[in-house]
Parts: C-alpha cells; sequence; structure tokens
C-alpha cells in the first residue's frame, strides 16, 4: 500500500483560524483526553489478558470519519497511529450500515492493525441521528489461535497458520450481542472463556468513552463538540508546524539491520530512513529497505507509520497524539513486498521485534544530530520468550504459556548515562510481570532477575544496563519454546563515539554438557522439566568516546558492579585496584590508566581491521572474550559455535566505523 | 479534668499548632516557623507559645511530614536490602515502565537503597508456600557479620514469595539480630504480605529506611508529652486517613507516608460537607508546595497504592491527593530559554524567601506577594518580620532587570505564572476525572492559599472560593477529625462457588483477633473497637479485583457475591452472571472510636465591615495599584457583607479579595468570595 493512500485523508485546514472561545476549547480538549483515558483505567481493571494488564493497549476517540482526535495519555507507543486506520477500515466496510448500538472488531494487520493478538473494538457515537465519533480500545489477547501458545509462531511466514485474522466483523448489532460471531471469534483460541471476557470488557471500556462524548454533547451542543474535535487536531498539526520553523532543513540517513533473512544467505537486513524537513513538514522515504524475510520480522504499513509517528514523537514529548500529528508527519514507504511493506500474506507478527524498533531507533539517530540535547544511542531490542506446554502440577493438566518479556538499556545520552532496566522503546509503559505471578500461573521457576553487568555499552555516558533472567522448567509436559527477538547479531550500538553493548539471544541449558545457544529467533524447541534457560536483554549503546569518561565515573560502576573491573580496563582504559570490595574500597592507579588509555587510542583502528577468521578463532579457543570479539573487532559470530559470519562482520564494521570510529580522538 | 483537644501539623515552613476547647466548642491557634533539622522543636514551641497545660490534654494528635519528606529527599541513614540469591535489582528493575512515556531524558528516580548495598543470600522457596532451597545459614551468619562489618543497622530483608511462607525471612531478622543486636529489620511479609514481589519489596525498603528517623521522632515527642503531663496516646494520621499510636509507627512508620498529605483532605472534605457542597476541589497551599484534593459526591477517593515519586510504590490504602511543586516559598527564575518559570526548586525554611532576611537572594511568592501589597510586612501575629526591600532587591535583579520589566510587572508576572500553574493542576485532577472545575467549589487554605485562591478561581471559571476561619492551621484541624485505623488483608485465592466457607470464616476470625489485639495494643477500650470485613473478588481470570462488605456466618459469602455482581455493574457498567467468581483477597478495618469535637455555627447577622484596620495600595493587574481595605480577620462577625478589592489578615494567613467580587461570611466563619463576572 503506498503512503497516499494510507496517509489520513482528511480536508486539512491548517491555517484556518479558531472558532472556539479558548476556554471551551481547552475544556472540550481536555475532556476528550479524560474520555479516553476513563476507557483505559476501566480496561486495566477489568481485563482477563495479562498481557493487557501489563499495559499493551490502547484507546482513542476518532471523529466521524475516523480520524484520531485524541489518543489515550498512557498508550503504548506501537499502536500509535494505527487507531484510525482501523477505524477507517470499520467505516470503509460498514458505510451505511452503521447503528447505535453496534460494537465492531478487528484485528486484522493488512488494513492497518499491528498484529493479531491486537484486537480493536469500535463503538460509533450518534448525536441528532449521525454519526458524531468513533470509540475504540485495542488490546493484546494473550492468545488468538495459530499453530503456537501465545500465536507468535516464529516459523511463519504467511499469515495463515499464524492466528485467527478478523476483518471489520459486527459483535453487536444495535444493542444485541451476536453470541454466534462472538464464539466463532473466540472458540479459535486456546483459552475461549479468557478471550470472550476481553471480548466484553474492551467493549464496554468503548461505551464508557461514549458516555463520556455524549455528556459533553447534551452541555455543550453537538456542533461545537464537532468542532472541538477538528481544531483538536487542528492544534497539534500546527503546533508540530511551528516547532519545525525553529529547526533547520535538510536531508539525513541512516540505516540499521535485521539480523538474517533465513531465506537468504547470512548478511544483515537493512531498513533504510532518510529524513527531509522542508519547512513544511517531516518527510520520510524507506527506500532501499529490504525484500520481506523469510520469518514473521516484517511489518505491515500500519506498524511501519507507528514507528515512524512513535520516533519522531520521542523528540517531541509535549506534542499530543492524534490526526493532527499524522498529517505533519508523513512517509513514502515504497511498494509492498518489503520488510517495511509487507502486505498480504507475509507474515509480521514479529514486526515489533524486527523493522519495528530498527526505525525507532534509526529515527532516534536521526533527530540526535537534529536536537542534540535530545540526543540517544540505541535502545536494547524488544523480546518475547514463551514456554508453552501442559501445566502438570495440575490434575486437569491444563494449557501454561509462559510468556514473558524483559526491560532492557536504553542508549547512552549527550548529559547522562542511558536509562537501566526500563521497558522497550515499543513501549515504555509496558510493564515487565512480577515473578511470584509467572510462578503461581506457571510451572515455571524464576532463578534469577538481576541487571547484566557490563552490559551497558561503553561511552563517555555509558549505555543503561540489561537485565539477565534465568528459569527452569519445573512440572510440565509437551513444552515447547520459542523466541521472539532480533540483535544477536545486529548488535545494539553506539553513538558519536559510543561502543554496542551485548548481543541479545537464549542460551539452554548454560554451563553444561548440554549448552546451546539457541540465537535470537526460535520457534518450538522442545523443552523438558529440569531444563534450564537464560538470556540477556541488552543494555543500551555508549554515547561518545568512552575513553573520555573520567575514571570517578568508571570507578562508581565498579563499586555497584554495573562495570566488572576487567572491563574497566578493557573498554575505558581505566585500571581499578580492588583493596577491600566488602567495605566497596577500591583505588585508581592514575598512571597505568593513563598507559591503558593511551594504548587502546593507538591501536583501535588497527583492531577493527584484524582478520574476522582469526577472531573467530582465538574465541573458539577461549583466547578472547565475546565482548572484545563485539566492541573491540567489530565480528560478528554464532555465539554458541564461534562460526564466522564473514558479511555480517563486514556490515556491522562499516556501520560501527560510522557510528563510533570515526568520532574517535586519535 | 482533660477538656483540650490539641492537632499539630508540621508543615515545610510552618508547624501548626490548633487547640479545640470541649468546654466552650471554641478554637485557638497557634503557628511557628517549622524546624527541619528537628521538627519536634517547632511542636513544643507550639506548644508552649499556645499556653497548652499538657495535663489539661485530652487528646494530642499530630499529622508530621517527616516520612514523605525522607523519602523525597532520600535522608536515609545507612540502609541495607538483604534478598534471594538471583534478585537483587528488584527494586531497580521495577516493571521498567516510565512515567513519562515520551520524554527519554526524564527518568524515573533513583531506587531506594543503591545497588551496592543490595545483597543476596541462598534460599528459595515456591508460590506454594514449600521450601525448594533451605536458607543456608553459614551465608546468613557472614552476610550478617558483613553488614556488621559494613556498620549497617537499618536493613530490609525481603525474600520470593515469602507472601506464601515467611519462615526464611523471619530467620534471617533473627540471624542479623543475634550479629548486630541494635540493627531495624523490616520484613516484607510482616510489612505487606501480599504477592508481587516489587511492590512488596519496595513497600518494606520504605519501611525499613523510615523507621529509625520517624519512630525515632514519634518516640521522642512522645515521651517529651509525657514528661509535659500528657496521659493520652499520641495520635499519628496516617496515609489512609486514620490515625495510630507511637507502637505501632515503630513498626510500620511507612504508613506514614502521606500523613501531613491526608490531614488537608480530610479537613477540606469537612468544609464541603458544613458549606453543604458535594463538590469541592481544596488548594492546599503551603511553604513549598500545594496539595490538591477532590470531594467529588462529598467523599474523597482512596487509591490502594500511593507514591511519593513514580516507580517506588506503598502499597497500603492511601487518600487520593496530588501534591505539585508551587507554594509561598518557590523560586521563580528565567530558564535558560530565556523564559518566566516558577517552582517546583523552593527557597524551603532555610534560607527562605529573600524577605525573611535569613540569606535568600532568589525572589519567591512570598517576595512577589510582598512587593504587590497584598501581603503586609508582619507575619504570623509579628513572629516574622518581612523586609520588602529585600523582596524588591530580589525581583528586581533575578526577573525584572532582565526581562525590562517594572518591578510590579515582574511580580505580578510571578504570581500569573504560580497561578497558571496551579489552575493546570486543578484540571488535571478534575477534568481528566471528567468533572468540570465550573461545578467545584473551591476551598483554598494552607498559609498561601487565600492569597492565591481567588485568581486560580477565575483562572479556571470557579465561581465560589471559600476560605475557612484558620486557613493556615486547616490541615491541623483535620487530625482532630480521625479514629484510630489500621487496615489487615490476606490472601486467598479460590472460586468463591463452593469455597470453603467455613475456612474463610476461619481467616477472618484470625484477622479480628489480629486486629482486635492491635487496638487494644493502642489502648482502644474494646467498647470503642469497630471491626470490618471486607473481601476483594473479580471475575475469574481478571486481574484486578473489587473489594466490597463481607459479613460473617452462613450465607455471608454468598450475599457478597450478589454485592460484588451489583457493584461491579455500578462502577463499570456491565456484569457477567454466568462468569465465576474468584475470591483474591480478605480484608479488614479495624476502628478505634476517637469522640469527635463538636462545632458550632455563630449567629448571623447581616452587616457591614466595620473601619478597616488600615489601607494599602495593592496591585491587581489590569486595575493597576488599588487603595484597599485591610480588614482584621477577627473583627468580621458572621453575616459580614462586602466587595473586593479588601485583604484579610489574620494570625495564620492572609487572604486577598480582589476587584470584581463579593464576598461574605457565613456561620462557620468562612469566607465566602463570589466571582462576579463567573456567578452573575
Amino acid at each position: 500500500m503506498s503512503d497516499t493512500l494510507t496517509r489520513t485523508d482528511r480536508a486539512a485546514a491548517p491555517a484556518r483560524s479558531t472558532r472556539l472561545d479558548p476556554v471551551t476549547f481547552e475544556v472540550l480538549k481536555n475532556a476528550f483526553a479524560t474520555s479516553v483515558d476513563l476507557m483505559s483505567e476501566q480496561i486495566l481493571r477489568t481485563c482477563y489478558s495479562f498481557v493487557i494488564y501489563s499495559r499493551d493497549f490502547s484507546s482513542a476517540l476518532c471523529d466521524a470519519r475516523g480520524n484520531t482526535v485524541m489518543q489515550g495519555s498512557g498508550d503504548i507507543a506501537v499502536h500509535v497511529g494505527t487507531l484510525h486506520f482501523q477505524a477507517k477500515a470499520v467505516i470503509e466496510q460498514f458505510e451505511g450500515d452503521i447503528h447505535p448500538g453496534d460494537v465492531f472488531a478487528i484485528n486484522d494487520p493488512y488494513r492497518g492493525g499491528t498484529h493479531f493478538n491486537d484486537v480493536s473494538f469500535v463503538r460509533p457515537v450518534f448525536s441528532q441521528g449521525r454519526i458524531i465519533a468513533f470509540a475504540q480500545n485495542k488490546g493484546h489477547w494473550a492468545d488468538i489461535g495459530g499453530n503456537v501458545p501465545g500465536s507468535f509462531d516464529v516459523s511463519a511466514s504467511e499469515h495463515f497458520g499464524e492466528g485467527l485474522r478478523i476483518p471489520p466483523v459486527r459483535v453487536w448489532s444495535k444493542g444485541v450481542f451476536l453470541h454466534d460471531v462472538a464464539q466463532l471469534l473466540v472458540a479459535n483460541t486456546r483459552a475461549p472463556e479468557q478471550a470472550l471476557g476481553d471480548l466484553h470488557a474492551q467493549s464496554e471500556a468503548t461505551a464508557v468513552c461514549e458516555r463520556e462524548v455524549l455528556r459533553l454533547v447534551e452541555r455543550y451542543g453537538t456542533e461545537t463538540v464537532e468542532l472541538a474535535m477538528q481544531e483538536t487536531q487542528d492544534y497539534v498539526e500546527r503546533t508540530v508546524r511551528r516547532r519545525l520553523a525553529d529547526l533547520p532543513q535538510g536531508r539525513w540517513e541512516t540505516v540499521d539491520y535485521l539480523d538474517l533473512d533465513p531465506g537468504k544467505p547470512e548478511g544483515l537486513v537493512p531498513v533504510k530512513i532518510v529524513m527531509t524537513l522542508d519547512g513544511e513538514g517531516i518527510h520520510y522515504d524507506l527506500e532501499g529497505s529490504a525484500d520481506v524475510v523469510d520469518t514473521f520480522l516484517n511489518s505491515g504499513y500500519g506498524t511501519t507509520f507507528s514507528a515512524i509517528y512513535a520516533g519522531t514523537k520521542t523528540f517531541f514529548p509535549d506534542v499530543p497524539l492524534n490526526s493532527g500529528f499524522y498529517a505533519a508527519v508523513t512517509a513514502e514507504i515504497g511498494p509492498e513486498g518489503t520488510v517495511v511493506n509487507a502486505g498480504w500474506p507475509h507474515a509480521v507478527t514479529g514486526f515489533c521485534s524486527g523493522p519495528y524498533e530498527k526505525l525507532m531507533n534509526g529515527i532516534f539517530e536521526i533527530w540526535s544530530q537534529i536536537m542534540p540535547e535530545r540526543a540517544m544511542a540505541c535502545a536494547f531490542n524488544l523480546e518475547y520468550l514463551l514456554v508453552g506446554g501442559r501445566d502438570s502440577r495440575r490434575e486437569e493438566n491444563p494449557y501454561f504459556m509462559w510468556y514473558d518479556w524483559m526491560a532492557g538499556g536504553w542508549g547512552g545520552r549527550s548529559s547522562k548515562d542511558g536509562s537501566t532496566a526500563t521497558a522497550p522503546v515499543f513501549g515504555v509503559g509496558l510493564a515487565v510481570q512480577a515473578c511470584e505471578g509467572q510462578e503461581r500461573l506457571t510451572p515455571v521457576l524464576t532463578t534469577m532477575h538481576r541487571i547484566g553487568t557490563d552490559s551497558g555499552g561503553p561511552g563517555r555516558f555509558r549505555g543503561g544496563c540489561g537485565v539477565e533472567k534465568g528459569g527452569t522448567l519445573t512440572d510440565a509436559d509437551a513444552s515447547v519454546m520459542s523466541y521472539c527477538c532480533d540483535r544477536a547479531r545486529s548488535i545494539t550500538w553506539g553513538i558519536e563515539g559510543g561502543l554496542p553493548s551485548i548481543p541479545h539471544g537464549v542460551w539452554l541449558n548454560r554451563d553444561t554438557d548440554n549448552e546451546r545457544f539457541l540465537g535470537s529467533i526460535f520457534s518450538s524447541v522442545p523443552v523438558q522439566p529440569g531444563d534450564t534457560f537464560y538470556r540477556p536483554s541488552a543494555g543500551g549503546g555508549g554515547f561518545g568516546d568512552p575513553l573520555d569518561r573520567s575514571p570517578e565515573e568508571v570507578l562508581e560502576d565498579v563499586i555497584d558492579d554495573y562495570v566488572s573491573v576487567e572491563r574497566a580496563e578493557a573498554d575505558y582504559g581505566v585500571v581499578v585496584i580492588p583493596v577491600d570490595p566488602d567495605l566497596d574500597a577500591y583505588e585508581l592507579d592514575r598512571e597505568r590508566t593513563a598507559e591503558r588509555r593511551a594504548y587502546i587510542r593507538a591501536h583501535r583502528r588497527a583492531w577493527l581491521e584484524e582478520d574476522p577468521a582469526r577472531i573467530a578463532e582465538q574465541y573458539r579457543a577461549g583466547e578472547i572474550d565475546l565482548l572484545d570479539v563485539i566492541r573491540r573487532h567489530g565480528v560478528i559470530l554464532d555465539w554458541g559455535t564461534g562460526e564466522l559470519f564473514s558479511e555480517t562482520t563486514r556490515q556491522h564494521r562499516q556501520q560501527m566505523i560510522r557510528r563510533s570510529a570515526s568520532h574517535w580522538s586519535s | 479534668m482533660s477538656n483540650v483537644r490539641v492537632a499539630v501539623d508540621v508543615g515545610g515552613t510552618f508547624t501548626d499548632v490548633c487547640i479545640f476547647d470541649d468546654d466552650t466548642q471554641q478554637m485557638r491557634i497557634t503557628k511557628v516557623p517549622s524546624t527541619p533539622s528537628d521538627p519536634m522543636e517547632a511542636v513544643m514551641h507550639g506548644v508552649e507559645r499556645g499556653e497548652i497545660d499538657l495535663a489539661q490534654v485530652a487528646q494530642f494528635s499530630h499529622g508530621t511530614t517527616v516520612a514523605t519528606n525522607a523519602l523525597i529527599t532520600r535522608n536515609f541513614p545507612a540502609a541495607a536490602l538483604v534478598t534471594t540469591r538471583g534478585f537483587r535489582d528488584v527494586l531497580e528493575i521495577r516493571d521498567g515502565t516510565k512515567d513519562d512515556l515520551w520524554d527519554a531524558y526524564n527518568d524515573v528516580s533513583e531506587p531506594y537503597i543503591r545497588r551496592r548495598d543490595r545483597f543476596e543470600v541462598t534460599e528459595r522457596i515456591d508460590y506454594n508456600g514449600n521450601t525448594i532451597t533451605a536458607l543456608d545459614e553459614d551465608e546468613a551468619r557472614a552476610l550478617a557479620d558483613l553488614l556488621k562489618r559494613r556498620g549497617v543497622k537499618t536493613i530490609a530483608v525481603c525474600f520470593l514469595n515469602s507472601y506464601a511462607n515467611a519462615a526464611h525471612e523471619t530467620r534471617m531478622r533473627e540471624i542479623i539480630e543475634e550479629t548486630i543486636p541494635d540493627a531495624t529489620v523490616s520484613t516484607s511479609a510482616e510489612v505487606l504480605p501480599e504477592i508481587f514481589e516489587y511492590p512488596r519489596f519496595n513497600t518494606a525498603v520504605a519501611n525499613a529506611v523510615l523507621a529509625p528517623l520517624v519512630s525515632g521522632y514519634v518516640n521522642r515527642l512522645a515521651s517529651r508529652l509525657t514528661e509535659g503531663g500528657y496521659r493520652g496516646d499520641l495520635l499519628l494520621l496516617h496515609s489512609g486517613g486514620g490515625s495510630m499510636t507511637p507502637r505501632l509507627v515503630e513498626k510500620f512508620p511507612v504508613r506514614l507516608a502521606a500523613s501531613g498529605i491526608a490531614a488537608g483532605a480530610i479537613s477540606a472534605k469537612h468544609i464541603a460537607q458544613q458549606c453543604g457542597y458535594d463538590n469541592a476541589v481544596s488548594l492546599d497551599m503551603g511553604g513549598t508546595s500545594t496539595d490538591i484534593a477532590l470531594v467529588a459526591d462529598g467523599e474523597l477517593r482512596v487509591s490502594q497504592e500511593w507514591q511519593v515519586e513514580y516507580g517506588h510504590p506503598i502499597i497500603f490504602p492511601s487518600i487520593e491527593v496530588l501534591t505539585i511543586g508551587a507554594g509561598g516559598g518557590s523560586l521563580a527564575h528565567i530558564d535558560i530559554a530565556g523564559s518566566l518559570r516558577n517552582g517546583p526548586q523552593s527557597a524551603g525554611a532555610d534560607p527562605g524567601p529573600a524577605c525573611y532576611g535569613t540569606g535568600g537572594t532568589q525572589p519567591t511568592n512570598t517576595d512577589a506577594n510582598v512587593v504587590l501589597g497584598r501581603l503586609g510586612t508582619s507575619l504570623a501575629g509579628g513572629a516574622k518580620h518581612l523586609e520588602k526591600s529585600l523582596a524588591e532587591e530580589a525581583i528586581r535583579a533575578t526577573i525584572a532587570e532582565p526581562l525590562g520589566m517594572d518591578l510590579e510587572e515582574a511580580a505580578h508576572a510571578i504570581v500569573a505564572v504560580a497561578n497558571a500553574n496551579m489552575a493546570d493542576a486543578v484540571r488535571l485532577v478534575s477534568i481528566r476525572r471528567g468533572y468540570d472545575p465550573r461545578d467545584f467549589a473551591l476551598l483554598a487554605f494552607g498559609g498561601a492559599g487565600a492569597l492565591h485562591g481567588a485568581d486560580v478561581a477565575r483562572e479556571l471559571g470557579i465561581p465560589t472560593v471559600v476560605v475557612p476561619p484558620s486557613p493556615g492551621v486547616t490541615s491541623a484541624m483535620g487530625c482532630l477529625l480521625v479514629d484510630i485505623q489500621h487496615d489487615f488483608a490476606h490472601m486467598y485465592t479460590g472460586l468463591a462457588s463452593g469455597a470453603d466457607e467455613e475456612g474463610i470464616e476461619q481467616e477472618f476470625v484470625a484477622l479480628e483477633n489480629e486486629a482486635s489485639a492491635r487496638l487494644r495494643h493502642e489502648g482502644v477500650a474494646d467498647e470503642d473497637g469497630l471491626l470490618q470485613r471486607k473481601i476483594s473478588m473479580r471475575y475469574q481470570g481478571q486481574w484486578r479485583s473489587l473489594q466490597v462488605p463481607m459479613g460473617s456466618g452462613p450465607g455471608a459469602l454468598e450475599q457478597a457475591v450478589r454485592t460484588f455482581h451489583e457493584q461491579y455493574e455500578r462502577e463499570f457498567a456491565f456484569r457477567q452472571d454466568d462468569a465465576p467468581v474468584e475470591v483474591y483477597q480478605l480484608h479488614l478495618t479495624a476502628v478505634g472510636k476517637i469522640p469527635k469535637p463538636s462545632f458550632r455555627p455563630a449567629e448571623v447577622v447581616e452587616q457591614k465591615p466595620g473601619e478597616p484596620e488600615d489601607r494599602r495600595r495593592v496591585y491587581f493587574g489590569s486595575d493597576g495599584w488599588l487603595d484597599t481595605p485591610v480588614y482584621e480577620r477577627d473583627a468580621l462577625a458572621a453575616g459580614t457583607a462586602f466587595s473586593g478589592p479588601a485583604i484579610i489578615t489574620q494570625l495564620d494567613s492572609t487572604t486577598v479579595v480582589p476587584p470584581h467580587t463579593n464576598a461574605e461570611i457565613d456561620e462557620w466563619l468562612n469566607i465566602r468570595i463570589h466571582l462576579e463576572e463567573i456567578s452573575s
């Protein structure tokens, strides 16, 4: 689908003067926000899906044409800029046949949706016999059927086995609940009662918004409310355009990568971004991005636009989100068949770990040059580990799903270190689950959940630290494990001379004879009771040259064990002598620090050019450390076997020279 | 004969003392400067200034911000966390979320205990309370020795799944106490026996780090009062709107985390009730911050989760109050982009506003009000003299000259920014809750609330402002209006249908025994004790639960399920009668009834005010400098009516009645200000 169709098709009139008085406008604008936030508050308190409960949901009030007037203030980033597509899909499908008391469901990623798990409920709001708005709530159902529990089928390359696809369908008709349709939907999931619970809860939440809008109509009149919906969009568009007036004009570009396309030889998969500021608007062009990959890490047009809006919004944090924003930010996402505009029937469920965050981080990198005071290096990659099977702790042997995602590190910034153990950029409201809750519900015992020492990318401002989580499967039958992530090879990068962090990836039975590195994306690996698994989330990339970080700051990191004594020397050239670690007593050896830093400075460019095959050999022989392979030599291997990926290494080194080495002082 | 009730509220700038005489039904007030280095000094100073004979005091109640301030400023003793191996970072990983979803530079604040002070020990209990790995006692002892070497005496012990079995936590505590006999140890299961490690750990850690400071303070104050002849219990207002005695504060200091904040909200509800307003929003503006509480349909909102800062939850029922950094002492400054800002930084009590002459050179709202003539140069009944020239100098140097403004223009701009900030915050709590502020009355109190109240109301389109008789000690009055109250909970998960009713009854009886023991421990006579059962339930598969009242005996559970369906429908507009209902938690609220003061209305006689005490020039923005009468509040009897502009001074506050308003004194001696163009 091309951008001309996906762009908001509103008759924008940004220059039109406002017709509402300032108080009424302010009251209504805030009341719209309230009506949407109330919807969110209700869904949070009535939902069944633990994924929704962890804040993977969003709410919006759309106008009669489906354009978004207000999106929930606590909404997950990934849904940003997709709700209007779905309201429009309902209008397209049912125009002329929409009635008071109707509620529609839709989850179709080929009509601007996110992925099948994200089911939207859309309720028309009527006044004076006409539609004046649509209230919408979108929430991530824990399961939507398909081949694997949780409906994240990593091996899918087409959508047919992934889960239930719901084009716009009516679930309530003039206030009457359509049991048959609802049953058809929920019977295709692994937990029909839960799904039915969420179906009711979400639909009722949209009624809360309807009630609020009608209260406003009663007080201010239909026309005033309609006018305020339009002016709220105009206001946002005007705000963005005025901000642009103070920014330079020009063209910026970058490229970020997915790890691999299993349908092709090894090599990173490019997501290319060009951005132009012309004083009128913000324009993106994704030409040059790779063809669809042979996994489900593709993005449909809805989520590609979402990434573009969310990435841009990060640099305009105080501007509210609605279709006015989408009017000021445009994109040419190219023809269907690419990793950023996959199209039917390519699998796109894993977009969130794939192109989505590559786009967001790439956009961060571009804007970091335009607004250095908001600059930020790359953040860790969104990841989901799924263990599903039968829970033999209970007689009924029910299905269980241990569906887990981690916090991780965000990139170093131009004035401070990156944020440690933070929710993914895909949704900073996405709460990690309490281990105690998971242990009640599933036969998985968490053995550790802690910050990863040395996981933050070194820099003048260190990347935030990632997290490590380990678990053991206890009383379970017929269980399999799947993982949806990326950046085991396209390592989380630094900027302005900062260094990369660490690779993502899952280890099975680590430090035993059965140890296996399963990588960052795999499907349905059988697991037995007693099996242990471990995975880190990456830290953020570093910002600025690590040799410019003061030894005192490095020492503080060592005391807190964010950085080990060994990496303090290897990454920062800072020599720390433990005196009595029990009492936090360490000393800086300033003389050796100066020597060490001079040595690194003299050799680091050459290290990046050493023969990758030799580095791989040394890694396999246990002579050098994984972090040296990545941070010092820019070489990418299979971290389990030590096999060299030559093309991947070539690409990785190229970006590392651009982002890191070219900024180092000699 | 004990016939006096005393309530003391410690704020950032002033300590307020409220004295109610049961015989005459009259209230007196005293206000003394706070003493942040030791708040007790100010309390005792206030007792002295109020000429209180402690032997005559029947009830001494106290709201304190000692705990809140300690959490905000991280004024903690050296402390350590001992936790399950592998879980050192629960406090820092939290749930990973950020308050500010879009500003990538706005981080969640640091955990209460740094990583270097968090230690692991080998042990593990499963979800069912079974031991998977026994507590390694050798390791535990070695760790206790290490803590001793590190000189730590404040320790939180937080183990995974301890809500299901607290044995390891308890044993660890014993080992620490054997090694460090004077250690204060908080265990997570004792502080909050609830599932979910992060909120439980954080609540326990907050309890631990507050313990030395808060219980030390409370105990010292209690013994000083006893020495003075007070024979009752010191009552401390807690976050949930009840009070507790020092014996319990020692164990649960974290319950005082919102003590000072709850008092103002309770007063707001009381005033709204008195005045006959179902809907009111309170603006309790003190020296460093403003608390905003909403009384909607006559009730305050209570939340199960409260936090001083985002990301640091304290899981106890707490009255919902929004606090913003705008107070009399908020600093005005020009930011890097050249625009005028106001707060949230505050001059506090030290150095204080420039006009205090105590070393402050940055202008505050207080300085601006002095320059505008709104505030006189004598505060707290002459206890504090304000130096106008210092206020002028600070505003001239910091604001007026850089912006090229006249002095009064600059002072007015400072106040206007403060008012807009407060109006925004009121919008946040009202409009964002679906209420239109225009349907509310604004209750203005706190030391500075009545100075700004009418302007904020105008900004919001609110037609009426109520200024209570003693605005500066209104919060303190809230302390007079509460009972002793404790909340207990017990996890109980299972389907309601076919649940072991007898088992649930037994659990409630056990909670009741614990609660009765606690009330007795608090010195509550049996006939004054009241136990209320509640039960939280949800539709099976849901994540949040709803609390409903629970009876006793056969059929109680069935009735509670019916109530659950009804209440669920009332709150969420739908119900699912066919869906299985799950019990989640049993709750017990124990109330120790305390007799309340009875207030007597004054006789209303319609009249004009007498001769003003004084007249002075006051600046009112577009109206310019106006010759304005200054009245003594005490001289304004019930029924007095007048038009703005007027200034009303009293010991604890100054009220600004701007031009284009009418004011009257009601039967409770409140000033009610009606904004003309809004109300007409």
